[in-house]
């Protein structure tokens, strides 16, 4: 029994630091200047796209599960976490670089520039899911209310595509891709919730009358 | 079929004879032709130049894909030679010249000039060429010309960006006549010296150092000489955003972000940001160009 919450917690730890080297690497690349010519630019952009693809990700475990009876939901918590870190390093890239910590330019953007508002709610939509995603948090909490705040995430994922959808210049492959996926992942979401299966057995039985 | 190299019109050391002339001349070929510059007042900013490496490798242009390193992979496939230019709103029975034709006789120069791209990022390139004046004043072009208009190829089969639809294809600028004869207004056939990589726009391209990148059209294939405001790409894809004139200013900002300051290529993770110009810095050479407009209608 010790043995096999010994191996779990060891793959899990395993996962972690296999998806967050990438942060550290790029950085790395990007001080000896391994990343072309605009290397601000783009371990910016490159932490930001993780971040939304390990959401896009965490999002994609329960439909698998559902329709595909592909089970990762024991990753869940791992690759959320991890997005979570991509998204702090791509504000801190943001923050600390790219605007030299200029708190000027920070209160005109989020004032002004509705690509850094719409990222910004996100990161704030993901914190408490942040804060919650542990077993004590888990305990402490009951299961709705712990289930509401992660809710949260299907907020956090359309303003981060809102916010990748206003900084872009037009549309692009990797735009059409991710915002494809959002979709698809909302659709399944508003499909398996409470109000559109009441609704659907309800229309069913008026259609029967 | 002979490739023809930059090096075949004008050769490398014919290149830099020409510059030690003009250097000993004290001046710019320019003196020539009046300007409302003082003659001895260079074109060429003392900025240091970015490296070969950065000016080839972080290009936008569409036609070879929406990344920055997409030109570098790609703009091989396209043939620049031979290339030939059509002309319209001309009255000369000869419409169609070939680049060569076009580039002989023509005193070939260096400029080195910034570039501000729109989206918020600069550098500064030592561009081979000649201003865009010399080759309209050879030209018979109709009278009352208020504008003239640029075409970039359309080769979906060569150009791989072309074969969707990110823009509405063929590429399009335009600039009015007043802009178009200012001496600071060039035609890029080379770069650091040497023949002018694909993903640069070879063969031959645009270059206005004062407005945003965009506005400098790349493998232009097609000139027209209009009375009316010629149809733009970017402006036509979003005017709310792109103006005809964008003309650099950090005080129009873009709808979505901010014109202020720029990230200067070649500083590195840490680099500064750079305080953008009016301009671009070339308020002393076009500020009269645009007295008394309203910059900020006319973006």
């Amino acid at each position: 029994m010790a043995f096999s919450t010994l191996f779990r917690s060891l793959h899990i730890s395993l996962l972690y630091s296999t998806l967050l080297i990438p942060i550290p690497l790029y950085f790395y690349w990007g001080i000896v200047n391994q990343l072309g010519p605009d290397p601000l630019r783009f371990i910016e952009h490159k932490y930001g796209e993780l971040g939304l693809i390990f959401l896009l990700i965490t999002l994609s475990i329960s439909p698998l599960l559902k329709y595909t009876r592909i089970n990762l939901v024991r990753y869940r918590r791992c690759i959320g976490l991890v997005a979570f870190y991509y998204i702090v390093s791509h504000i801190c890239v943001y923050f600390f670089l790219d605007i030299g910590l200029s708190i000027d330019i920070l209160l005109s953007d989020l004032q002004k520039r509705y690509y850094i508002i719409a990222g910004f709610f996100a990161f704030i939509t993901l914190i408490p899911l942040a804060l919650t995603s542990n077993n004590f948090a888990i305990r402490k909490l009951n299961t709705k209310t712990w289930n509401k705040i992660h809710n949260f995430v299907y907020i956090a994922i359309i303003l981060s595509i809102f916010h990748f959808i206003l900084m872009s210049k037009t549309w692009t492959t990797e735009l059409y891709i991710y915002t494809g996926i959002t979709i698809i992942i909302l659709i399944l979401k508003i499909k398996s919730s409470k109000i559109y299966r009441k609704l659907s057995t309800y229309s069913r039985a008026v259609i029967s009358k | 079929m002979k490739i023809l190299k930059y090096s075949d019109i004008t050769s490398h050391n014919l290149y830099l004879n020409r510059r030690k002339f003009i250097g000993s001349l004290g001046c710019t070929s320019l003196a020539f032709v009046p300007t409302p510059v003082a003659a001895t007042q260079s074109y060429s900013t003392t900025a240091k130049p970015n490296t070969i490496e950065e000016i080839t490798n972080y290009n936008n242009f569409y036609e070879f894909g929406t990344s920055k390193t997409d030109p570098a992979k790609y703009a091989h496939s396209l043939t620049t030679n031979p290339w030939e230019i059509a002309f319209e709103g001309i009255s000369q029975n000869k419409k169609k010249f070939d680049i060569v034709e076009i580039l002989k006789g023509k005193a070939i120069q260096e400029r080195i000039y910034r570039l501000r791209c729109v989206e918020g990022w600069s550098m500064v390139i030592p561009w081979i060429g000649f201003p865009l004046r010399d080759l309209i004043n050879e030209l018979e072009v109709d009278n009352n010309t208020k504008f003239v208009a640029f075409e970039t190829v359309y080769r979906p089969e060569e150009m791989r960006g072309q074969k969707r639809s990110t823009l509405d294809w063929p590429y399009r600028e335009g600039l009015t006549i007043e802009e178009a004869l200012h001496p600071l207004t060039f035609i890029a056939t080379g770069l650091y010296g040497e023949e002018l990589p694909n993903q640069n726009g070879a063969p031959f391209r645009l270059v206005v150092p004062w407005k945003y990148g965009f506005k400098s059209i790349k493998s232009i294939t097609k000139i027209s000489f209009k009375k009316e405001q010629p149809y733009t790409t970017w402006s036509s894809e979003n005017p709310r955003e792109y103006g005809f004139y964008s003309n650099v200013n950090p005080n129009v900002d873009h709808p979505r972000w901010s014109q202020a300051t720029e990230r200067v290529i070649g500083e590195g993770l840490f680099g500064e940001r750079r305080k953008t110009e009016l301009f671009n810095g070339y308020i002393e050479q076009v500020g009269d160009l645009y007295k008394g407009m309203d910059l900020k209608k006319y973006y």
